[in-house]
């Protein structure tokens, strides 16, 4: 928990973004990023609050950028290029600056032996809001839309084309197959989408003498929903990095290269999505032949009293997508369930997943779990116009090298404050619900995590 | 005679051709044109307004969330945007209007669906609806503004903004905070609090931002909102009526500033 000094160091903390972001933003209006720009629509037209998409901004997605049951690309897609003013070129770009401005970490156990010194200690430090975005998107012409985000991790340092793809929707008949090319994120239509959180992902601290195809040690876990997780401890890519167990991966990926198509060509109550990606869990590029394959169905029920729900399964196969300790290839496979209920203010989600290890080598045999699972329930309410009060929970029971993998159970509770509709300040709480005392790795050591930020798009 | 026969054959494709135009540009309120609306209602419509058009679509709240606006109930009274006097339901022109021009900050314009599939839309829409079917409302004359605007007729309309009280909701100047927005006075007929427009913002001007629009909101008012029709206070007061839609257009500072 915290101490004296630094509940007073979060607190002005807290109370200097709120001031600065009331005198920038004095009051009250419609946000106005590129889609909403273009269309000349309030941000929760598409949104039940950024980032987050209802039911609205769920199928304007798979009609590729197209307001839904219109197939002709929007008011600008119809525009010669010589005709296009600087109004037209703001309906395609847009920007996110979200991160935190103070964060806290409390641990069991500080500088623990053998881990990066200095990084395991209790404190409160500012920071710079970690990620900064520019994406282009929208539609060139009718059924053809895009997509680019090029990320800055300001913490990290660097900047790269995060995903950026290419769709050509209501091929055969409308809503029959939406093609998409490119580096995208798998997870995209069903229940509970890998990239639109309200609690963010916190990324691990991963030891610094970590070499390829060697042990590697945890500095401080990730927090990020446990269903998506990588999960098993002990796995690497091609070129023998480390494969953090929290890092958000396979059908879960925040980013893969490939094909997919999904669509709706029974009506309103069916989704399909399939597809194939390169999934070697690289950025761009393929160093593996074999290809990974998905596939998912998402079933939506209720279409009025403002409620809306639905519930997704999907199943991801992948083909030498990973390696062990001993270089040699696993298949690393995927399984899920998901599902999302929204009633009014009340927007509930879950996932869960199963990972299954096939084709243990026999180097790592006994050695090895080749099963891992990830449980993810989280809760946001719209208590007021402009705030949003979540709450996430998430349980790993992790799979791997048995002398190193160790199962986390952290809670998430969030309160967000809407300046603006694309303006918000937040605070946030994780915590550790498992006990200290079953050991001093990393998913026990941290105990507690505190962060305050901002999020915003223009 | 062949050549009088290849005439009327001529004349007679091209009367077909007016008479499936026509029957594309509106069609006739028939099952079928019913049917095919539904489909373009459920894919465009259904998913704010709900699948009984009652305004209730699973994204339906988050447009207000706590507030108005929420998307139009069909099979209630008091729809908004009309040429029609105060109470009446809206002309299929009103609602072809709507749906082709969006609402400015909470609906899009739907532009991209072919006029044929939008006017299928309102086919259906209206049949949610039974008070639709007892006859086609008179819409108010909405006239062509009868002399461009001047320092004086401004002047005059600012004079006749004060004393129709506008201020008292979109203030003094214009900016949506007059005393009774401010107060949280202001609320729709679902008793949900509803701000007043601010007048100096084109894009806050729901019912469209031209010199006919402004007309056609004071005449008619905005039903279900405070925005009460002006049509009797400003009956035979032409003048009246124009310099005040002038006086309300000079608040905003946007190009093309008297667009007719």
């Amino acid at each position: 928990m915290l101490n004296r000094l630094s509940r007073a160091v979060v607190a002005s903390g807290v109370l200097a973004t709120s001031i600065l972001s009331l005198f920038v933003m004095p009051d009250p209006a419609h946000a106005i990023p590129a889609f909403a720009r273009k269309y000349n629509v309030n941000c929760t037209t598409c949104h039940t609050a950024p980032p987050i998409l209802n039911h609205y901004g769920q199928r304007f997605l798979e009609n590729g950028y197209q307001l839904p049951g219109t197939e002709d690309g929007g008011i600008t897609g119809k525009r010669k290029l010589g005709d296009l003013t600087l109004d037209d070129v703001t309906n395609y770009i847009g920007f996110r600056l979200v991160g935190n401005v103070v964060r806290n970490w409390s641990f069991k156990n500080q500088n623990p032996a053998g881990l990066d010194p200095g990084v395991i200690e209790n404190k409160t430090e500012f920071t710079f809001p970690e990620n900064f975005v520019l994406f282009a998107g929208g539609t060139v012409t009718k059924n053809v839309g895009f997509m680019i985000e090029l990320g800055h991790d300001v913490e990290a340092g660097g900047a790269a084309v995060e995903r950026g793809f290419v769709t050509f929707n209501n091929i055969g008949r409308h809503d029959l197959v939406h093609l998409r090319v490119g580096r995208f994120d798998p997870n995209t239509y069903s229940s509970y989408a890998t990239v639109r959180q309200q609690l963010g992902d916190v990324g691990e601290s991963v030891a610094s003498t970590c070499a390829a195809f060697l042990p590697c040690s945890l500095n401080r876990v990730g927090l990020a929903p446990s269903a998506f997780a990588t999960k098993f401890y002990g796995l690497y890519d091609r070129s023998g990095n480390y494969l953090s167990p929290f890092g958000a991966s396979l059908y879960n990926s925040g980013a893969e290269v490939g094909v997919d198509i999904h669509g709706r060509p029974f009506g309103d109550w069916f989704l399909y999505q399939v597809g194939v990606v390169n999934g070697a869990n690289e950025a761009l590029g393929d160093s593996n032949k074999g290809k990974d394959v998905y596939g998912m169905v998402r079933l939506d029920f209720a279409r009025s009293k403002n409620f809306a729900a639905n519930v997704s399964g999907f199943a991801y196969i992948g083909n030498s997508n990973a390696k062990v300790l001993s270089m040699d290839d696993v298949n690393w496979n995927r399984y899920g369930v998901s599902a999302r209920a929204t009633y009014k203010m009340i927007d509930l989600y879950a996932a869960f997943a199963i990972d299954k290890i096939n084709k243990t080598p026999a180097s790592v045999a006994g050695l090895f779990d080749t099963t891992a699972t990830g449980l993810t329930i989280g809760a946001d309410a719209y208590v007021t116009d402009r705030a949003v009060l979540s709450v996430r929970y998430d349980n790993l029971d992790a799979g791997g090298m048995l002398d190193q993998r160790k199962s986390t159970t952290f809670i998430g509770v969030q309160a967000k404050y809407y300046v603006r509709t694309n303006i918000a300040l937040f605070v946030r709480d994780d915590f550790n619900i498992r006990k200290s005392e079953d050991g001093d790795s990393a998913g026990r050591n941290l105990r507690n995590a505190f962060f305050s930020g901002v999020d915003i798009v223009f | 005679m062949s050549k009088r026969i290849t005439v009327l054959a001529a004349v007679l494709i091209f009367l077909a051709g007016e008479t499936s135009g026509v029957l594309a540009m509106k069609p006739e309120e028939t099952r079928a044109a019913r049917e095919k609306g539904k489909i373009i209602y459920e894919r465009s419509c259904m998913l704010c307004h709900g699948e009984d058009g009652k305004g209730d679509g699973p994204a339906g709240w988050f447009i207000g969330r706590f507030s108005s606006p929420h998307p139009r109930d069909f099979t209630a009274e008091n729809y908004k945007f009309r040429s029609t006097a105060s109470g009446d339901l809206p002309t299929d022109q009103d609602l072809f209007r709507t749906v082709t021009q969006g609402i400015p900050g909470y609906m899009p314009s739907f532009s991209g669906l072919a006029e044929e599939e939008r006017w299928a839309a309102i086919v259906y829409v209206k049949s949610l609806n039974p008070m639709f079917k007892e006859g086609q409302p008179t819409p108010m004359a909405i006239p062509e503004p009868p002399y461009p605007p001047s320092d004086a007729s401004i002047e005059n309309g600012r004079k006749l903004y004060f004393k129709y009280s506008c201020h008292s909701c979109h203030g003094d100047n214009g900016y949506g905070d007059g005393p009774e927005s401010i107060k949280g006075n202001l609320k729709d007929a679902r008793g949900l609090p509803i701000s007043a427009g601010n007048l100096s913002d084109r894009s806050s001007l729901k019912n469209g931002a031209t010199s006919r629009d402004i007309y056609r909101s004071l005449m008619t008012g905005l039903d279900g909102t405070p925005m009460p029709s002006f049509a009797d206070s400003l009956n035979g007061k032409e003048k009246e009526a124009w310099d005040l839609v002038y006086y309300i257009l000079s608040l905003s500072s946007e190009r093309g500033f008297f667009r007719w």
